[in-house]
């Protein structure tokens, strides 16, 4: 779980957020709001990529910006992050993958069967061998995503996970984070995509003008 | 005359090509440094940076001079007018070019691959080691950068070389002196073989880029 405290974000001078107060728990949770209104700087303060102005962020009851260094990265690594549009390394589909395996040491065998695994949930093993960067919209946002499910994160941002996924992709996508949320993990979706925050999600909340105006759950937002 | 082009040639290849291998030596980390964090003290060191990156390779070469003349705090070291003095001379001159440039090359993957890797879990020590492995393209642009502004100066090499026929003439030096010899016709023959090197060192560092 993630919870944001009285947090306020400023890039420069004059806030982007104030005085958020949010949890990401259990299930989805679905952000939206018009374009630049801070949904994205919303879910890198709750996955420690930013450090808020003033306020805090519990990962799991961790406040990872007062931890030590040892303690921040076990926190952050309970949270993935994955980018609206998606970041890919040089290399293969499956050295992109395996990426976030890697940094963490994990044995070599398990590296392959893990990432074989979520190549092949994702509908792209045959991509796997592909160069990353040569990818379409859509395949590298695919990529992204199994990347960020290889390790299993307990918290799970997306930023506009399906702005490039087709039809197929679309429905592919639904079933899978139901499944993620069935298993108890948090997500969080920053999304324009009206219908598939009522599809997904439990809870709703609305970014506008700086602030999170408020959570609830799909039925309650028309 | 075609061994002592070959000479020259090589010779100035040698000198420059240690200037740059110093210069990246140190110049890299420094951009990483910048660009790890936000701070002012790092946005200062880069604004100094920039600001060298124009100093006219005279100035660099005078006060090199000055410290490595024998009377010198550096002159115990008897380097002045060998080619050790040059290549040190050419690194310090390239050095704000390198840094600058990288700087710039790691801000632009920052916001991108530094964050991925952050949040898939790296420590800031290995998304900086992802950050520059991705950016390596980039970064050879701007070493090779440095190379042709270390083998195309001439106030550093003729200041703390002396143009010593054999020892310290390198290219440029040689087309500074024969022109003033009023030889044209050698000058224009090794100016032609600069900017032949020059290209050949691009399209090289090119190909590479590309394959790696």
């Amino acid at each position: 779980m993630i919870e944001l405290k009285n947090v306020s974000f400023a890039y420069v001078s004059e806030d982007v957020l104030r005085n958020v107060n949010l949890a990401f728990g259990p299930g989805v949770t679905a952000i939206i709001g018009p374009n630049g209104s801070g949904k994205t700087t919303l879910l890198k303060l709750a996955a420690a990529i930013y450090r808020p102005r003033v306020g805090e962020i519990l990962i799991d009851g961790v406040n990872p910006w007062s931890a030590s260094e040892t303690v921040k990265l076990l926190a952050r690594r309970n949270v993935v992050y994955v980018h609206e549009k998606p970041i890919m390394l040089r290399g293969s589909v499956a050295d992109n993958v395996a990426y976030g395996l890697r940094v963490r040491n994990v044995p070599a065998e398990e590296v392959a069967a893990r990432t074989e695994e979520v190549l092949e949930l994702l509908g792209i093993k045959h991509l796997a061998h592909e160069k990353a960067q040569t990818l379409s919209a859509g395949q590298q946002q695919k990529v992204a995503l199994a990347r960020a499910l290889a390790v299993r994160p307990k918290n799970l941002l997306l930023d506009e996970p399906t702005a490039n996924l087709d039809k197929n992709g679309w429905e592919t996508f639904i079933e899978l984070i139901k499944e993620l949320a069935r298993e108890g993990v948090c997500i969080a979706i920053a999304t324009h995509d009206r219908l598939l925050a009522m599809r997904l999600a439990d809870r709703i909340a609305l970014v506008e003008n700086k602030i999170v105006t408020f959570v609830e759950s799909p039925e309650h937002t028309g | 005359m075609w061994q002592e082009v070959a000479e020259v040639v090589m010779r100035s290849l040698f000198i420059s090509g240690t200037a740059t291998v110093l210069a990246t030596s140190w110049s890299i980390p420094i951009a990483m440094i910048i660009t790890a964090k936000e701070s002012e003290f790092r946005r200062a060191l880069l604004d100094v940076a920039n600001a060298l990156v124009a100093v006219p390779t005279v100035i660099i070469g005078l006060v090199l001079y000055l410290l490595f003349s024998r009377s010198g705090p550096l002159g115990f070291f008897g380097i002045l007018y060998t080619p050790i003095a040059i290549a040190i001379g050419q690194a310090v001159l390239i050095t704000p070019l390198i840094i600058s440039l990288s700087a710039s090359v790691l801000r632009e993957t920052r916001s991108g691959i530094w964050e991925m890797a952050v949040s898939i879990g790296a420590t800031e020590r290995q998304a900086l080691v992802t950050m520059v492995a991705e950016s390596f393209p980039k970064l050879l642009t701007t070493i090779l950068l440095g190379f042709n502004r270390a083998i195309g100066e001439l106030g550093v090499a003729l200041m703390l070389g002396g143009n010593i026929k054999g020892f310290t003439r390198v290219m440029t030096t040689v087309i500074a002196l024969e022109v003033s010899k009023g030889e044209f016709e050698f000058a224009l023959t090794l100016a032609g073989i600069l900017l032949l090197v020059t290209f050949a060192v691009t399209a090289i560092v090119r190909k590479v880029s590309k394959t790696a």
